[in-house]
């Protein structure tokens, strides 16, 4: 399936990583290329594909990450990535990514991709595990057997990469013929069949035919797709009646035979290159250990709501000072450039733009670098340990009363860190109705953006109480995510339940360099963010601020003072109705740091620090529900841009926006004034 | 019987599944085929955990209903 090679220069060389999930694909791309994707310890990590360069020699090499994929059955969207790029054809070779620890089960996907006729290198990745479970690959006699190179890496510590960089080039006009499994003389006839009358009915399509036969009789829905859009429905019907009589007139399931019979020569690759010790169940290990306790009946959520709970105090104890310095630091800078500019003789307008506008804005924002920091720090160890896919195992039980399962739980726990992965991530479910819902709910995930805004205002008004106030606003988030996935269950979709199977795999120490790269590209993205959006929504606000001509600064006639004023009513029985408060939120809906820079604009915050002025401003009650409506409320323009692209409907992204903001609404009503009966306004 | 008729710490040889396309499809990916053994580390509450050699995959009583084990020894 080699390119077309007269387009291109002979010392370009296209290849794809494929295989299993939990295979090291991502670490493997990262060592080839040098690139830093994100690595984590649970099935679907890698959702789309990714692509980077490797050089090697005179070689340029272009690398495409694929999502891991057990089968070519492609039950997901990530799956359908997989496959349809691998089926497609457009590489020069794939690099299919072995565990060598886990055999049998990543043989089976390699054997697909040699049916296939693909062209690959067999990669046995972890050599090294292993190596520790004693198991020996008799490396010549696998290659022999399977009619590919075989190439063993550990791509985890960097070894074996050279050499799969040279076997990679060497074979990179590899052309074997396709593996040909013999599935017995039913089958066997069957295939002879329709490859005749794939013959007489003119089907020319460049995929192997033998393939395409066995895919028509396991009955692939894209095998049938494909057929009838090569030689027309009639005909297809045709060849689909002829496989329905004989399997009729069969005494066993085709399926069935046809799976046994790869499971078969797998069996026999393994008896014939592979000394293990002694097969069977394995001795309980340490993750079993760990996971009768973790996923403990009783102590299952207890545990999981402490983890979280120590991820918040974690956040908030080692950031808060940190947060003080930078924050003094920036009153520092504010207060001296003030001094400075005015000094210099600069217009009083310049020296607006940079203490109010810059310092008060973008600065507000940037104070909380080291919060997103530690946050992500937290969550990279959370994903690469593996708890990841324990914590699915465990909510599953409270997911399934709403009509979900436990797996659509994980795209909730990566919206902590950010919304539009985690609305990316239900890629992973495989049934519509799960993915829909779960993208609904993602936005009420409390993302690392929302924390700036906690941050400040628990800092101004809740200052012994931080981290409690924090962490209820993320439960608020949970338990709102609940409720409406149950609501959007009853009154959404009926019926069609999905059943839940999802790998657990083993745990894993979380390496200083995964971790690491996952915190360093977030804070990257958030500092690009601070640069970017946020500045110029900051730079808006402030011109607005001084707009008409001559008006003071920031006042309630200015025109942000206007049109604050014009939306604040909305805001009022909340208890914000100020017109600062009301703009922020409107704004807010560009990027949710963009409140806090907002607020710092038009508090003109830069030389006091937003959280001394914040004080005077809101009462707790007020503040809490401010809060409430920052989390719930209408999703930023990138979620609400990743709902369109994910559900490719407008109307999934309206009905996210719309429904937000009024459970916002009523839930800060709620808070607000249920507060004020209390007795709690003051 | 169905794999999910046995108890934590029992062992069993799959016999077959059964089911739809998908189910089945996306139960054999993760290796449960016919003749293989299997274990079952949890079933208390929610999904089970069940060991197939060395993975451990979480399975929903629905799934699991859909796996019929022997749990006398059977070769096939």
């Amino acid at each position: 399936m080699a390119l077309n090679k007269t387009s291109r220069k002979e010392t370009e060389v296209k290849i794809a990583l494929a295989g299993n999930p939990n295979s090291g694909k991502t670490t493997l791309f990262n060592e080839l290329t040098g690139s830093r994707q994100h690595v984590g310890n649970w099935p679907g990590v890698t959702v789309e594909k990714k692509t980077g360069h490797a050089f090697y020699k005179e070689y340029a090499l272009e690398v495409i990450d694929l999502p891991g994929t057990y089968s070519l059955g492609a039950y997901s969207e990530d799956e359908v990535v997989a496959r349809d790029f691998l089926t497609a054809g457009q590489y020069d070779l794939v690099l299919d990514i072995i565990n060598s620890a886990n055999l049998e089960r990543n043989l089976y996907f390699t054997i697909q991709l040699l049916e296939m006729g693909v062209d690959l290198v067999a990669v046995l990745n972890m050599a090294d595990e292993a190596e520790k479970k004693g198991i020996k690959i008799n490396k010549h006699k696998l290659s022999q057997m399977l009619g590919a190179p075989v190439v063993e890496t550990v791509a985890s510590k960097g070894r074996g990469i050279e050499n799969l960089l040279a076997e990679t080039i060497k074979n990179r006009d590899l052309t074997e013929p396709a593996l040909e499994i013999n599935y017995g003389a039913e089958i066997e006839d069957l295939i002879t069949e329709i490859a005749k009358l794939f013959m007489e009915y003119d089907f020319t399509n460049q995929v192997n035919h033998r393939w395409a036969a066995v895919k028509l009789i396991e009955h692939d829905p894209e095998a049938v797709k494909l057929l009838e859009r090569e030689v027309g429905s009639s005909k297809a019907k045709k060849i689909k009646s002829l496989i329905a009589e004989r399997e009729l007139k069969a005494k066993d399931d085709f399926d069935n035979i046809i799976i046994d019979k790869k499971y078969e020569l797998i069996n026999k690759i393994i008896t014939e290159s592979v000394k293990a010790p002694a097969a069977g169940q394995e001795p309980e290990n340490m993750s079993d250990k760990i996971d009768a306790v973790v996923t403990n009946k009783y102590l299952g959520i207890p545990i999981f709501l402490v983890v979280m709970w120590a991820i918040f105090k974690f956040t908030f104890t080692l950031g808060d000072p940190l947060i003080g310095y930078i924050e003094t630091l920036f009153e520092v800078i504010g207060g001296w450039a003030g001094g400075l500019l005015t000094g210099l003789g600069a217009s009083p307008l310049v020296a607006s733009f940079i203490t109010d506008g810059i310092i008060g804005g973008v600065g507000s924002v940037l104070v909380f670098i080291p919060n997103i920091f530690l946050l992500f720090l937290a969550i990279g160890i959370l994903e690469d340990s593996g708890y990841m896919s324990r914590a699915a195992y465990i909510m599953d039980k409270v997911m399934s009363k709403l009509g979900l399962h436990g797996k659509s739980f994980i795209p909730m726990v990566i919206g902590f860190g950010c919304n539009v992965p985690g609305i990316m991530a239900t890629r992973t479910l495989e049934n519509k109705r799960d993915r829909i819902i779960s993208i609904l709910i993602n936005p009420l995930m409390s993302c690392s953006a929302r924390l700036p805004v906690y941050v400040v205002f628990a800092g101004a008004l809740f200052p012994n109480h931080g981290s409690t106030v924090v962490f209820s606003l993320y439960l608020l988030g949970i338990i709102m995510a609940v409720v409406m996935s149950g609501v959007f269950n009853k009154l959404l979709f009926k019926g069609e339940r999905s059943h839940f199977v999802m790998e657990l795999p083993p745990y894993r120490f979380p390496t200083a360099k995964g971790v690491f790269i996952h915190m360093w590209e977030k804070t990257g993205a958030f500092l690009k963010k601070a640069g970017t959006i946020i500045f110029s929504v900051v730079v808006l606000i402030w011109v607005l601020a001084n707009l008409p001509l001559g008006v003071e600064y920031a006042s309630a006639n200015s025109f942000i003072g206007h049109f604050g004023r014009f939306v604040a009513p909305i805001f009022k029985p909340l208890g914000f109705g100020s017109w600062q408060a009301a703009s922020s939120l409107v704004f807010g809906i560009l990027a949710k740091e963009v409140v806090v820079g907002t607020l710092g604009v038009v508090y003109a915050a830069g030389e006091t620090g937003l959280r001394t002025v914040l004080a005077t401003q809101f009462t707790p009650l007020a503040a809490y529900s401010f809060m409430a409506m920052v989390l719930l409320y209408t999703p930023c323009i990138a979620s609400l841009g990743a709902i369109k692209s994910e559900t490719q409907s407008w109307k999934w992204t309206l009905v996210t926006a719309g429904y937000l903001f009024v459970l916002a609404w009523v839930v800060a009503f709620i808070i607000y004034q249920g507060g004020m009966l209390l007795g709690l306004g003051a | 019987m169905p794999l999910s008729m046995l108890r934590p710490g029992e062992t069993g040889w799959i016999k077959e599944i059964v089911g739809g396309r998908k189910a089945k499809g996306k139960l054999n990916d993760l290796g449960f085929v016919s003749g293989k053994q299997v274990k079952i580390y949890r079933s208390s509450g929610g999904p089970l955990i069940v060991g197939i050699g060395d993975n451990r995959i979480a399975l929903g009583k629905g799934m699991a209903h859909k796996v019929i084990v022997d749990t006398e020894g059977c070769e096939n």
